[in-house]
């Protein structure tokens, strides 16, 4: 054990790591803002009176939430291009990758929290003569909210990490640029520790930020 | 969308995305086994009374559940090495990684059930004359084994999605084969959902198992 450590080649490499950064504070935010919309979708129409509606959503629900991510992420990039004869950016597929995949996982946290309400609510709200989007606007919808703050947070901590699969599609997010300044430099130790580093101060903060978040949000109770 | 699904591919390709599937299984159930009983090592070094045992165990903790899963595969892969002056083969290093992912997350578990533990049968027990090694086998771990029985199913689920980063190393497991396959045949939507169906026939039953379990003890508790 006698490796001596020298961060220097990498450090001065830090232009090439910051893109890399925010690239995947990028697509990050993207995807979790396509992800919130598909799993409302999803949500609503796991929560509808109809069978037809709730089936096919549920099946695509099971299926994103029982085969791994980077199935997904060759799928969009290399299979469905194939498919429909057109050919997608590395950044597109990750995108519909990662928002189709944290929707299924957001769905079931919206449909978790609505139907954690108890049905004494719904009923006494209609009992009021409240119509269906009255009741869901004013009993359910900001009292299921807070209960979906802490999953919310955590599902997405998971999509945050799982931008680092954008690299297997070659896209210039953090590890993708790490594994660039590795073959110009050949220091593998060092790269690979600095960016995880990285990825931990990221997260760290963001975990820093929600907890902010999760007391003003839930501040009334 | 008039694409002809090549079906006899499927077939014809079917024994080699099955012979990843056994290193799948290789990689996925001795990765679970080895990081849940560093699991509860780690959590028993958590609620340790010596501050340098919770401090390194915390931070442990920290390191791998806030980094991505495919960081800590390549970080063992090509940074490790370095350090230890040993080459490990693709197989070693992704299950080692896999492994030790798994004990961070595991010891959260062993930490949580432990301390649901009311501290009146601790000292209960002591009074009784065990030892801090006999109140946790025979008092407290045999009650609280059957409350984290959903969330081992859920880290065996996530273990099992995970395992497909090694194809990342060329580790040739199931999506190491279907990628080959793909590129081999030219034919990735026939070969990618094929593998997708494999990895769901492979994951479900224990996302099945973990809901069952889950509901079983609500309706006790």
């Amino acid at each position: 054990m006698s490796y001596q450590w020298d961060f220097s080649p990498v450090l001065t490499r830090w232009p090439l790591l910051l893109d890399g950064l925010l690239n995947t504070v990028k697509i990050a935010a993207i995807a979790i803002v396509f992800g919130v919309l598909v799993g409302l979708v999803l949500a609503l129409l796991r929560l509808s009176p109809r069978r037809s509606l709730r089936l096919p959503a549920a099946v695509f629900v099971e299926f994103y939430r029982n085969t791994p991510p980077i199935v997904h992420f060759f799928w969009f990039f290399y299979a469905l291009p194939v498919v429909l004869n057109i050919s997608l950016d590395p950044l597109v597929a990750a995108v519909l990758a990662l928002s189709t995949q944290s929707g299924a996982f957001y769905a079931e946290v919206f449909r978790g929290g609505i139907r954690s309400i108890e049905r004494g609510q719904w009923e006494g709200a209609k009992a009021l003569g409240m119509t269906h989007t009255q009741l869901m606007r004013r009993i359910v919808v900001p009292q299921a909210a807070t209960r979906m703050v802490a999953p919310f947070v955590e599902r997405s901590f998971e999509l945050i990490k799982t931008t680092a699969l954008a690299s297997t599609l070659a896209y210039g997010e953090l590890l993708y640029q790490a594994m660039m300044v590795n073959s110009e430099t050949f220091r593998p130790l060092e790269v690979y520790t600095a960016v995880a580093l990285l990825y931990l101060v990221l997260l760290v903060s963001c975990s820093a930020l929600a907890r902010v978040a999760e007391a003003r949000l839930t501040a009334y109770r | 969308m008039d694409y002809a699904f090549d079906f006899a591919l499927v077939v014809e390709t079917f024994p080699i995305l099955m012979r990843g599937f056994v290193v799948t299984l290789e990689l996925w159930l001795p990765s679970l086994a080895i990081g849940l009983a560093a699991g509860l090592v780690l959590a028993l070094a958590r609620l340790s009374r010596s501050r340098l045992m919770r401090g390194g165990s915390l931070v442990y903790i920290e390191l791998f559940r806030d980094t991505p899963v495919l960081i800590q595969l390549i970080w063992f892969y090509y940074a490790f090495p370095i350090l230890i002056g040993v080459q490990l083969s693709p197989f070693t290093a992704a299950l080692l990684a896999l492994a030790l992912n798994t004990s961070a997350y595991g010891a959260e578990i062993f930490r949580g059930g432990i301390q649901s533990i009311a501290r009146g049968q601790w000292e209960g027990a002591k009074a009784l004359g065990m030892r801090h090694a006999d109140v946790l086998r025979r008092i407290v771990l045999p009650q609280v084994f059957k409350l984290m029985l959903p969330a081992f199913t859920n880290r065996a689920v996530e273990v099992a999605k995970m395992s497909s980063l090694a194809s990342v190393l060329s580790v040739h497991e199931l999506m190491y084969q279907g990628r080959l396959l793909s590129s081999t045949y030219y034919r990735p939507f026939e070969i990618l959902t094929t593998v997708a169906v494999v990895y769901f026939v492979l994951i479900y039953p224990a996302t099945f198992l973990s809901m069952t379990l889950e509901r079983r003890m609500a309706g006790k508790g």
